[in-house]
């Protein structure tokens, strides 16, 4: 190697460090995947997950990224969990197998292998959600992101905002459509510490 | 009229009833007319659901297996297999049946919890298979059975928060219902035989236990709702006309069926009021 090589390849050094892909792990405290559906053509009804595990890698000097997150359906909430003096509640009945069939699906997963950057932020996510066996593409776009530098003993973590929508009816949850809404709106906001 | 047919009681009481009885009445004067039973309940899982068969969900192999039973019916009456050894071999079958059919639900529970519910769930598939099929050979009492546990599971899966077994179960009563009018409508018994008892047995007791482990049916539902095929077992005077025999034994089930539905309501409203 050339005295000129070895000058390039040392001050290349540094960039190569930046371009490391960057693994984030989501902080379940304040990642909550929240939802919206139609409610008799009347009003929205929200709902979401009450925990979320998973992963998020961004190669932000190549522009790419991976998301890997799971979701335990059981932790459905649509803020009536109390039954009062009803038989049940719409959460009881939301985890079983006319909705989330939580006993024979406990889980819910998204992954995605193709982030695509606007600038220097995320701005899509081409993902597939696999609910109750059935998995289908369903993109996200993230409409906010930022990521808080590393100071003291704290790790730099990032946080934002994604939307996205799919039909349920897609993944085989049919109960209640049309008088329960078959497109379901999704909002997830997320933070990620870096490992 | 897509509004209309996406009523539920549409799905799982008129259209049933339309259609089981149409069969029912084209069939009349043969064993066949018990077709009229799958006939119904597919009517409402193509109203409600649809005919999806991937992934296999418990839910899926329901409707798988009620068809079967109904062919498997069909064809033990066709060749004119008789005895009480059969009864027990086809009862013993939808038992071990209802273990592949519940094992995605199964193999989430784990040392004697999945054990205990494994040999319950087959033990009251196997016992209520048996016991319906000893009505096989009146018409009249094997429809009421089928009303009694139609209604049974269908009001225990609304209290235990499971429209999709709602609507079956009382798509099985409706069907059961349409086949005993028809009975009574050219006033003559048709024998059930295993074209009618055995899909019956299945589809009740695969409903009810669907409504255990996919909803929250409390376990001691369960053996409450062999009551109701004892039910139709109650005399009732042979000289009576068949509407007559039919009002009385449906009672019967009615009555007996009472039960499991307090059951449920009892574990959803800690309280029977």
């Amino acid at each position: 190697m050339s005295k000129r090589h070895a000058v390039l390849f040392l001050a290349a050094l540094p960039i190569a460090a930046v371009a490391a892909p960057e693994t984030f792990t989501l902080d379940p405290y304040h990642t909550f995947p929240n939802f919206t559906v139609d409610h008799l053509g009347l009003s929205t009804i929200h709902g979401r997950f009450d925990k979320t595990t998973g992963k998020v890698t961004l190669d932000r000097a190549a522009k790419s990224g991976s998301v890997d997150i799971v979701i335990p359906t059981a932790t459905v909430t649509t803020g009536d969990a109390d039954k009062g003096s009803r038989a049940r509640s719409r959460d009881d009945h939301l985890r079983t197998a006319d909705f989330f069939n939580v006993a024979e699906f406990p889980q819910m997963t998204y992954k995605a292998s193709k982030i695509s950057f606007n600038g220097d932020n995320p701005a899509t996510i081409d993902g597939e959600l696999t609910l109750l066996g059935v998995t289908k593409p369903v993109p996200l776009t993230i409409v906010r992101f930022k990521c808080n530098p590393a100071s003291g003993t704290s790790k730099e973590r990032c946080g934002g905002d994604a939307t996205g929508k799919f039909k349920r009816t897609d993944f085989g949850m049919k109960t209640g459509v049309p008088n329960v809404g078959d497109e379901i709106t999704l909002l997830i906001g997320f933070e990620g510490n870096k490992e | 009229m897509t509004d209309f047919l996406n009523h539920p009681a549409v799905q799982g009481g008129v259209a049933p009833l339309v259609v089981a009885l149409v069969v029912a009445l084209l069939l009349a004067r043969s064993r066949l007319a018990w077709l009229a039973i799958i006939a119904g309940y597919l009517t409402t899982i193509a109203l409600s659901t649809g005919f999806q068969f991937s992934p296999l969900t418990a839910s899926r192999k329901i409707v798988l297996a009620s068809v079967v039973a109904a062919a498997v019916g069909l064809a033990a009456d066709i060749v004119r297999a008789q005895g009480r050894g059969l009864a027990t071999v086809l009862a013993l079958v939808a038992g071990a049946s209802s273990l592949w059919i519940f094992a995605s639900v199964l193999a989430q529970r784990q040392g004697s919890a999945l054990y205990i519910m494994a040999a319950g769930i087959a033990a009251f598939v196997a016992l209520l298979t048996a016991s319906v099929q000893t009505l096989r050979a009146d018409g009249l009492r094997t429809g009421a059975a089928g009303v009694g546990l139609g209604v049974a599971v269908g009001v225990c899966a609304i209290v235990s928060a499971s429209i999709g077994f709602l609507l079956t179960g009382i798509a099985l009563a409706a069907a059961s219902g349409a086949v005993l009018l028809a009975q009574v409508v050219f006033s003559r018994a048709v024998p059930a035989g295993f074209t009618g008892a055995f899909p019956i047995a299945v589809m009740a007791g695969l409903f009810a236990a669907g409504t255990l482990t996919l909803a929250e049916l409390p376990w001691y539902a369960l053996p409450l709702m062999l009551l109701v095929p004892l039910a139709a077992r109650l005399p009732v005077s042979e000289r009576l006309p068949p509407i007559a025999r039919a009002a009385l034994l449906v009672f019967c089930t009615l009555v007996a069926a009472a039960f499991p539905i307090a059951a449920a309501w009892y574990a959803a409203r800690g309280s029977l009021a």
